[in-house]
């Protein structure tokens, strides 16, 4: 039991890392973005593309995935969010589902839905966690997730980030500042892609992954553990993501292992979102209005 | 008839407080049945926050709201409207992609008369209704001059119409108690002069007890019956149109200190 | 191309013109249906049954997402939970079609009700998040639970000799699709629209006109999961075997989309932008084995993707030129027109 919760911690690590995307979206223009899994998608083939299938160095790839990211993030806030800002959410969300959708299809266009084995960072073996076998990738998964939310949280507290907190609130207040809301739309959606491509570099090589891996199987618990934060909290979305992994791990264990329950680990992540909603909808970090 | 003294509206000792900001602070007011109040006061003194608060959208953590003689704190706002507590909004409350007329009927719809349900399915009674509901709405869209656009969509109509528009839905959902948030709020000097009759006409005539957020002073002290005074959430002070007019702390108030000394 | 937009939106054909117009069309998409229902044979009879089933889920989408507001990213699960129920009392209780169909619905109101007591609660969109969960979990829970969906093999829904011909099952398809449409009209031009329109809009403004606004999204939402239910049904009964692979959860994602496309609360856009996807994956392998070049990179996966790849440029167009979907496109003919026609 003790594995499979230190497997759910660093699994967690990956959510956090999505969540943090999310809740920053959220923060600056209220809508839930159902593209940030496929940000480390597209991040993820790209950086295949270049150092396994172009043979070229493991720098190159990243540096190459997380630009390919950024790119996607400005093209989407361009031709997507920033035309449809005067429509209603229920069209802008829609609209945000038709991009995911739309990278997934590129991306199995583009190169054959099979799996796929990425390298690590770091190579080597495996240490032992109370009795789960951790990737060194994994560690440093942890790792980046804790530095990221505290620089976001840090990030929010600086006059920029305020301006792009304003920008949700009131164009105007984001004007006063000095700061365009064109500018500051471009920098929310850029620095979104950018940590969704980072969770989609570091994520890849813990596992196989296919077309779709980020949205199909991440994303739902990314939006659990942000949901479970607060929606609007950045420490809530680092915990959120680390309780998640922990919550659907010990689901595998005691649902599956013990109960033989097929899909326990979706289910685990569906029977907390529903909790959470019920018991404490302003989540663990959120304000109640 | 009338029966005067009879407190239609009663708040008492309304406290709200978002995180750190307190809103209302120890807030109390009575509106008495057939007149018009007035509640004034400088930009974020809490006035929206009050009418947020009266009609269930906020919950205060402090205080209760009584409406027509009974405990209405804990009644989510749907159940609030249908006593007869009908508020506009400052933003207007008419609802974009209906047209005149069935924003009006919407404005009817707690006493529709019929379950949703059997006009989903069409039941016999529905249709009949409907049509009454119709001739109703088009009652009140003359009075209030807007017969010639009932079937045009609210959002291509200017300004003033809709604001009319929204009007003519407050008085279609057949209110005890309208709260009127900055009903001349981009209007003319003289619509905003037309409007009091319109307001005293309603209370007069209609028996219809008001209570109104309002920037414009003329208007207040042309048809206010009693005016409450907000400043950061507190009561500053209560009294007649013209006794508020002349005193010094409501003057304060609204020019700021450093105007006083200037 | 926005002023072009402008203008087709300002057109209104009034008087009799539009009346005859309206005619027309209701006249040709009757006939657009009914001569390859006569004369197609089986396989035009089979095909229509899908559009109409289709037009069925897409119509169940327009009254959440068009009325209400809200979005399901799961609605796959209602229509499987549906397709099972009938699948189940067809073949495990060997119960009648009609008994069949009723299961079908309720089961799809039920979980929708348990769905959304929880997640509508909430302002905002939660219920996208709460439903794409749901969907998920039903795929890889409900969907494996060996007794009630018979494992890989599936479970069969058997036809009963009333509606055994593809004809008789296509009739029966459009005689569900005419009376979702009926409710719809009906929905729309009672208390139950105007107040939707209100809680979609502003729900602070709706409740404050006296209209309960959890009630009328929850109300909404299990009639949703009612039609949703329903159209699982009708397609167990079409395809008389039901397994859970023909409920991927991105199969939610393609039917939200689609109908965006059709227009939402446009009845005839929806119906058009459904049956398109419906015959889409039937006749875009042909269409395109038919072509004179072959692409190279054309295989079965491609296949697969093609219909989301096409929903999605289609979306993305209609959003950036024509946000009322093909409905907008049509509205100069389909809207009443005249100073004196109150609806929209």
């Amino acid at each position: 039991m003790g594995a499979f919760f230190a497997l759910g911690l660093f699994q967690g690590a990956v959510y956090g890392l999505l969540a943090v995307g999310i809740v920053l979206v959220y923060k600056a223009k209220r809508v839930f973005n159902f593209a940030q899994g496929e940000f480390g998608g597209v991040a993820a083939f790209c950086a295949f593309g270049l150092t396994v299938a172009l043979g070229l160095p493991y720098w190159v790839g990243v540096v190459g995935g997380l630009a390919a990211a950024v790119a996607m993030g400005l093209v989407v806030e361009r031709v997507v969010v920033r035309p449809l800002e005067s429509s209603s959410r229920t069209i802008m969300l829609v609209a945000l589902v038709g991009v995911a959708l739309f990278a997934v299809a590129v991306t199995v266009l583009a190169a054959e839905p099979v799996p796929r084995v990425m390298p690590p960072i770091v190579e080597g073996g495996t240490v032992d966690i109370l009795g789960a076998g951790i990737l060194p990738q994994q560690l440093i998964l942890l790792a980046v997730l804790a530095v990221l939310a505290a620089a976001m949280a840090w990030f929010f507290k600086t006059d920029l980030g305020l301006a792009v907190l304003a920008s949700s609130q009131d164009l105007r207040a984001a004007q006063v500042v000095g700061i365009s809301p064109t500018a500051v739309s471009r920098l929310v959606w850029g620095l979104a892609a950018l940590l969704g491509g980072i969770a989609g570099l570091l994520y890849a090589p813990v596992g196989i992954f296919t077309p779709g891996f980020m949205t199909f199987t991440m994303l739902v618990p990314a939006f659990a553990a942000a949901v479970l934060g607060g929606m609007t909290s950045l420490p809530g979305a680092f915990i959120g993501g680390l309780a998640i992994g922990v919550v659907q791990n010990l689901g595998i264990y005691l649902l599956g292992q013990q109960l033989a329950v097929p899909g326990a680990a979706e289910l685990g992540v569906f029977a907390l979102l529903m909790l959470v909603l019920l018991i404490r909808p302003q989540g663990l970090f959120g304000k109640a209005v | 008839m009338k029966r005067t003294g009879r407190h239609l509206l009663k708040a008492d000792g309304l406290g709200l407080r978002f995180g750190g900001l307190q809103v209302l602070d120890e807030l109390s007011l009575t509106v008495p049945e057939g007149r018009i109040v007035g509640l004034i006061g400088p930009n974020g003194a809490g006035k929206t926050s009050c009418f947020n608060c009266l009609t269930g959208i906020y919950r205060p953590q402090r205080g209760r709201v009584s409406f027509d003689g009974r405990d209405v704190s804990r009644l989510p706002t749907h159940r609030r409207a249908r006593l007869g507590m009908t508020r506009t909004w400052q933003n207007l409350g008419v609802i974009d992609s209906l047209t005149v007329t069935e924003n009006v009927m919407l404005a009817q719809h707690q006493r529709a008369g019929y379950g949703a349900l059997a006009g989903i399915l069409g039941m016999a009674g529905t249709w009949h209704r409907e049509r009454e509901l119709r001739r109703d709405a088009a009652e009140i869209l003359d009075y209030f001059g807007l017969a010639d656009v009932a079937g045009e969509r609210v959002a291509e109509l200017p300004y003033g119409t809709r604001k009319t528009c929204d009007m003519a839905m407050a008085l279609a959902s057949d209110p005890k108690l309208l709260l009127l948030d900055e009903p001349a709020s981009g209007l003319s000097p003289e619509e905003a002069l037309g409007l009091a009759d319109t307001l005293r006409e309603l209370r007069d005539r209609l028996r219809l007890t008001i209570l109104m957020i309002e920037h414009h002073v003329p208007l207040v002290a042309e048809v206010c019956d009693y005016v409450y005074v907000l400043n950061f959430g507190r009561l500053l002070t209560e009294g007649g149109p013209e006794e508020i007019q002349r005193h010094p702390d409501v003057i304060a108030a609204y020019l700021g200190d450093g105007h006083a000394t200037a | 191309m926005t002023t072009a937009t402008l203008v087709l939106t300002r057109v209104r054909i009034r008087g009799r013109l539009g009346l005859v117009l309206r005619v027309v069309l209701v006249l040709a998409a009757l006939a657009l249906v009914a001569y390859p229902l006569f004369y197609g044979g089986d396989v035009w009879a089979q095909r229509i049954s899908r559009a109409a089933i289709y037009a069925v889920i897409g119509l169940s989408i327009n009254t959440l997402t068009g009325h209400a507001g809200q979005i399901s990213l799961g609605h796959q699960a209602f229509v499987g939970i549906g397709a099972f129920s009938a699948a189940f009392m067809a073949s495990q209780l060997a119960a009648p079609l009609g008994f069949g169909l009723a299961a079908a619905a309720l089961a799809g109101t039920v979980t929708a009700l348990l769905v959304g007591m929880v997640a509508l609660r909430v302002t905002g969109l939660y219920l996208t998040l709460v439903t794409l969960a749901f969907g998920l979990t039903a795929e890889t829970t409900i969907f494996n639970w060996r007794e009630f969906t018979g494992g890989g093999a599936g479970a069969f829904a058997p036809r009963p000799a009333l509606v055994e011909t593809d004809f008789a099952y296509a009739v029966l398809c459009l005689g569900v699709l005419a009376l979702v449409l009926y409710v719809d009209w009906r929905l729309v031009s009672t208390k139950t629209g105007r107040a939707l329109a209100a809680v979609r809009n502003n729900e602070d403004i709706a409740a404050t006109l006296g209209v309960n606004v959890t009630g009328y999204k929850l109300g909404a939402f299990c009639f949703s999961g009612l039609v949703a239910g329903l159209a699982g049904g009708l397609f167990a009964y079409w395809n008389q075997v039901v397994q859970a692979l023909d409920f991927e959860f991105q199969v939610a994602l393609v039917w939200v989309l689609m109908t965006v496309v059709g227009g939402l609360r446009s009845r005839l856009g929806v119906i058009i932008a459904s049956s398109f996807f419906a015959l889409l994956p039937l006749t875009l392998p042909n269409f395109l084995s038919g072509l004179p070049w072959q692409p190279p990179f054309l295989n079965e996966a491609v296949y697969h993707v093609l219909p989301p790849f096409i929903v999605v440029v289609m979306l993305l167009l209609v959003l950036r030129f024509f946000p009322g979907g093909i409905g907008q496109l049509l509205a100069p003919v389909t809207r009443r027109g005249g100073p004196k026609g109150a609806k929209r």
